[in-house]
């Protein structure tokens, strides 16, 4: 056993002696083990590697019973020990006793050696093992500060607090003066409130066909040419981080590898993170079972609350490196060339840009008629909506994943707000707030359409929740936005994300109102809408919908989905889909609003073919 | 850059203060038409009737010129019009001249500004208060798009050119037959959108149709592209047709109720006294109006001339003709008005332009456009003095011969007696034909009127003596008298029913009869 585990892989016939030389350069690179790099940068499987590990008669041990002394665990830094795969855990026999992925890495040894005084003693074990005691056990400065750090840093941008006292004073002192005006004069209060509605909804529709109008407009127009992308020198490429936050989705990993090997970028310079919570076994087990090689590093997420997804993100931002950082979800399908995309961008962009969007978009579209709605939702949202918002500077709600961010400026903006459940909408804004700007690429990447309806009524609760989390918190000080953001961006924040979930709010209580007029012939309903009002109500209704149906079916027109125009009449039937959804998530904002509601994924049967740019 | 862009702005307020200019004096001498009549009649009820005014709001029609008036009724009632069409004239020469100021066309800026400041038609669509303005406007834009589509094929021009047929449809019904002359064009453009190394349309279609692959993408892109063109304009004729049958239990009320719209009585009557008098005149026949188009526009040719290697933009270019004779054929008993022969002249500004940057800047081109804008001046002229629009006539007097028009001098004298009248005093009157009698009635007074548009309307018909103090009633020698219900016949039958009513005539005019109820 005195042989090395990388002769014993070279003799294996697992890698080769150039291979070896390879991983050796990018561990003295990167200060990582020999081992950690070999199998998180697909130069070999774990399959492979515990078949060595058993043919030269190691004994590969389950190691979460074992007993763990507080004192030894005082003693290691959570980053040293992930990069080198190995855990101290404990004293036994005048031996300190230690788990490891290589047993034979001399470097760890001495570590041991030198600072605990004494041999070790070797438990071998798997890698994942490894990394999941070591962040288990070690983690909790790291969570503590995932959870916490905004909260210290920026208070005021932090969800912790849904409602703050003054806004539930308003909300109280405005119930209270509107319940007092419809005792006290019914009739004129109805038509005020009335008018109110009337006028936002006519200026919230007007607002978005412009901004369809403006984004589309630019539909030609290229932010990077693949000219530029072929002159991209990949040996001066940075790091570049990927966060893949995962949770019990074990069926999706070897997509996952797929996906990610189809990435257009030096694999060297990759720094994939594949953040898994420490309950998620599911998750765990796919990757230990898989058997060829794969190009991320798990990172496991201790235990804390609030579970959600920017909590982990946050997390694995203390263990990336890039100076770029993106976030893929692990059944999306990035267009190939789309990192080198971004890098070319940001060379070109002033030094405040800190992100990059990207277009989402559905590999399964045609899967059935969600599919195909939620299709139309987000060519219409991505291609139309957020470039028309960039090219008129106003603050962009980021897309769930494909934001591309520098490292640095996602740091100086305290990473992921945990607390918010749309924690990418509310970073777009918050990056506005501090003088930052988003631009938008023109790179797709292809999710999976929610197919099912209670998982899609579940995700767009979610969504619509956080998009009144992000309201409420940009609006506890409306004055001082104002000014950071300018009348623009104030008014476009007030639109896009105020008025979204407030529109699925009221579209059914409108919708039946105008069919009891027209079907029960309520003229009764004249005396709360005179003519004026009742005008632009249906104004609304009418030209509102029209427009909204036809700007969908611009955007898929753009696409090339022609298949998909004709489904775009059926919207006014998606949006009351959309009302359940805002219905439910603004009662889990009154009493769970940190709840993350886990949307399932990989239900889809259509086959997710890579999205090769040529 | 900047500085063309100002003088461009400020050569449209100057233009703009001149059509409002010559538009006030025309007033002054009395020129008025029918539609900027019934259009101040209607806004003077959404701003001061008593009543069921969301019908009228909703259902006047053409809705989009209205609007365009309703946003000048704050300045006065009386002006909105021609400050609406002055300024949308002047627009319409921003939207064309930008163009060419951006591409260093000097001489076309200066014909393009000739042709505003001294074309009768011109004139006409900027100084008579009528909507052939906003018409003009989208007409140019739908083009622009259309053509700009044909370049760019981005959904961005083709979804604008769709919301501007939107826009010229309620700008002018007819306009929604321009459609059908776009149906094949839309084959023929998804055709050449294709990526087939044939250059032939019929051999592209050959192919197309003969690869189960590229038959289906061509199935799929021309349907879509129907869809996108024309969804918007049929939806939208849809759901305004359904807002006229709840509302107005007629689905064609806009078009077809003389309450909705001035132009079903004015037509009638326009070709009615043509085609009676002495020397009768009828509208001209088939294919003789694109002849006259020609004559009126020859520009046009030299836009076609322009396009000649480009099979369907020149074919687009045709749509229009089509489209006039097909409105020839289809409203055969009216006059094809000046706006239809102003069309042209637009769209051969906007194809001149469209191409002037691939096209060579030389002295011949620059002298043909010079010659035949020149020529067109006096054509213009030639057709707006032999028009047998009874309105086109009537500016034509005003504007070159500067006859004194007193046809609306009596309607204001009654409007003045009313006007005088106590408060509270209430006047029964149908606006179907006295609309012009209503707009001359001040504001403040209008809550004096009991129109059809009231609830009360039919009840105060039935029983004046009840309801009502004072009733207009329109004499035999009006020449739209059979039209309503209010004529002469009116205080016969009613003395016929109620032997008790007395009707006292309190002010007479050769039209109108103005009665008191005692």
């Amino acid at each position: 056993m005195s042989i090395s585990i990388r002769e014993l892989l070279i003799n294996d016939g697992f890698i080769s002696a150039a291979d070896k030389q390879r991983i050796e350069k990018m561990a003295g690179d990167l200060n990582q083990s020999f081992i950690k790099v070999a199998l998180n940068f697909g130069f070999i499987s774990r399959k492979n590697y515990e078949r060595s590990l058993v043919n030269a008669g190691y004994v590969i041990e389950e190691v979460r019973e074992q007993e763990v002394d507080e004192d030894v665990l005082s003693k290691v830094e959570l980053k040293f020990i992930n990069d080198y795969v190995g855990l101290p855990l404990r004293f036994e026999d005048g031996k300190i006793v230690a788990i490891m992925a290589d047993p034979t890495d001399q470097f760890f040894l001495d570590y041991l050696k030198a600072t605990f005084d004494c041999e070790p003693k070797i438990i071998v074990a798997s890698d994942l093992e490894v990394t999941w005691m070591s962040h288990k056990l070690t983690g909790e400065k790291y969570v503590k500060s995932a959870v916490y750090e905004l909260l210290h840093q920026d208070p005021k941008s932090s969800a912790w607090i849904t409602f703050t006292s003054p806004q539930l004073t308003f909300v109280f002192i405005f119930l209270a003066v509107f319940s007092v005006c419809l005792v006290l004069d019914f009739k004129n209060t109805s038509i005020v409130f009335n008018v109110i509605i009337s006028t936002f909804f006519l200026l919230a529709i007007t607002f978005k066909l412009f901004l369809a109008l403006v984004g589309s407009r630019f539909e030609l127009h290229q932010a990077v040419t693949n000219n530029e992308v072929r002159d991209v020198v990949d040996e001066e490429l940075p790091y570049y981080t990927i966060h893949l936050p995962v949770y019990r989705e074990g069926n999706l990993i070897k997509k996952l590898i797929w996906n990610l090997q189809s990435l257009d970028y030096p694999r060297e310079r990759l720094d994939v993170k594949l953040l898994i919570e420490d309950d998620d076994d599911e998750t765990l087990t796919a990757v230990k079972n898989l058997d060829f090689p794969g190009v991320f590093e798990v990172i496991v997420v201790p235990f804390h609350m609030p579970k959600t997804k920017p909590k982990a993100c946050n997390y694995g931002l203390h263990f990336s490196r890039g100076k770029y950082l993106t976030i893929y979800d692990a059944e999306d399908i990035p267009d190939t060339d789309q990192l080198k995309k971004v890098v070319t961008l940001f060379d070109k962009l002033p030094l405040n840009f800190i992100c990059v969007q990207c277009s989402l978009n559905y590999f399964n579209r045609n899967e059935n008629f969600l599919t195909r709605m939620f299709t139309l939702e987000y060519s219409y949202w991505f291609d139309y909506m957020l470039p028309g918002l960039d090219t008129l500077d106003i603050p962009i709600p980021l897309g769930g994943t494909s934001n591309h961010f520098k490292m640095e400026g996602l740091i100086d903006l305290g990473g992921w707000d945990p607390f918010n459940v749309t924690e990418d909408a509310d970073l777009g804004v918050r990056a506005y707030d501090k003088g930052y700007k988003v631009a938008i690429v023109n790179s797709t990447t292809y999710e999976e359409a929610n197919n099912e309806p209670f998982n899609w009524v579940r995700q767009r609760s979610r969504w619509i929740k956080g998009y009144m989390q992000t309201y409420l918190v940009h609006m506890r000080n409306p004055l001082e936005l104002y000014k950071k953001l300018g009348l623009r961006g104030f008014l476009g924040f007030n639109f896009f994300v105020g008025a979204t979930p407030l529109t699925f709010l009221a579209y059914p209580l409108l919708l039946g109102l105008f069919i009891c007029y027209l079907v029960f012939d309520l003229s009764t309903i004249r005396t709360i809408f005179p003519d004026w009002v009742l005008f632009i109500s249906i104004f609304n209704l009418m030209i509102g919908n029209i427009l909204m149906i036809y700007i969908n079916m611009m955007a898929v027109f753009k696409r090339r989905f022609y298949e998909l125009i004709l489904f775009a009449i059926a919207n006014p039937l998606y949006w009351l889909l959309h009302s359940i959804a805002a219905y439910k998530g603004l009662y889990q904002l009154i009493v769970n609003p940190f709840y993350w509601e886990k949307t399932n994924h990989g239900l889809s049967k259509i086959n997710n073919p890579t999205n090769v740019v040529k | 850059m900047r500085n063309k862009r100002t003088f461009l702005i400020i050569v449209t307020a100057i233009l703009a203060v001149y059509y409002l200019l010559c538009a006030v004096y025309l007033n002054k001498l009395g020129y008025y038409n029918e539609e900027a009549l019934f259009f101040i009649e209607k806004a003077k009820i959404v701003f001061g009737g008593v009543g069921n005014r969301l019908k009228v709001m909703g259902l006047t029609s053409p809705i989009l010129p209205f609007y365009g008036i309703l946003a000048f009724t704050s300045i006065s009632y009386d002006l909105a019009p021609l400050l609406a069409s002055s300024f949308g004239m002047a627009g319409l020469f921003y939207l064309i001249s930008s163009s060419i100021v951006n591409k260093e066309r000097n001489a076309y800026f200066f014909i393009v500004l000739l042709t505003f400041v001294f074309h009768p038609g011109i004139l006409y669509a900027a100084c008579a208060g009528k909507s052939i303005y906003m018409v003009l406007i989208f007409f140019y834009l739908f083009f622009y798009n259309i053509l700009k589509f044909y370049r760019s094929n981005t959904t961005f021009h083709v979804s604008i050119a769709s919301i501007c047929l939107v826009t010229l449809i309620f700008c002018d019904y007819r306009f929604i037959w321009l459609s059908i002359f776009f149906i094949p064009l839309v084959l023929s453009i998804t055709i050449n959108s294709l990526n087939l190394s044939e250059q032939e349309s019929i051999f592209r279609l050959f192919l197309s149709f003969n690869n189960p692959s590229l038959r289906r993408k061509l199935i799929n892109k021309t349907f879509a592209l129907y869809i996108i063109i024309f969804i918007l304009p049929i939806v939208c004729i849809l759901f305004y047709k359904l807002l006229n049958l709840t509302h107005a239990e007629d689905m064609n009320y806009f078009i077809e109720s003389p309450y909705a719209t001035w132009s079903i009585i004015t037509d009638k009557l326009n070709y009615d006294l043509a085609a009676t008098a002495v020397n009768y005149k009828l509208p001209d026949a088939s294919l003789m109006v694109s002849a006259k188009i020609l004559i009126f526009c020859p520009l046009i040719l030299v836009a076609i001339f322009l396009f000649k290697e480009n099979t369907y933009q020149i074919l687009t270019l045709l749509t229009p003709f089509a489209f006039i004779e097909f409105i020839r054929i289809k409203y055969d008993k009216i006059f094809v008005t000046f706006e239809y022969y102003l069309l042209f002249l637009v769209l051969a500004f906007l194809c001149i332009l469209i191409k002037a940057p691939s096209v060579r800047y030389t002295r011949t081109l620059t002298i043909i456009f010079g010659v035949l804008a020149l020529s067109q001046l006096y054509s213009g002229y030639y057709y707006l003095k032999n028009s047998q629009v009874i309105d086109e006539k009537n500016f034509y007097s005003a504007l070159f011969e500067r006859k004194l028009n007193l046809k609306q001098a009596d309607n204001q004298d009654i409007a003045s007696y009313i006007n005088s009248l106590p408060a509270g005093a209430e006047v029964l009157m149908d606006d179907a034909i006295a609309y012009p009698i209503a707009a001359f009635v001040n504001a403040q007074d209008f809550k004096k009127l009991v129109l059809p548009y009231q609830d009360n309307y039919l009840q105060t018909v039935e029983a004046p003596d009840k309801y009502a103090d004072y009733i207009l009633v329109a004499t035999r020698q009006n020449i739209v008298f059979t039209y309503s219900q209010l004529s002469d016949k009116y205080p016969a039958i009613l003395k016929s029913i109620n032997s008790g009513i007395s009707l006292v005539n309190v002010y007479e005019t050769n039209d109108w009869v103005l009665y008191r109820i005692r």
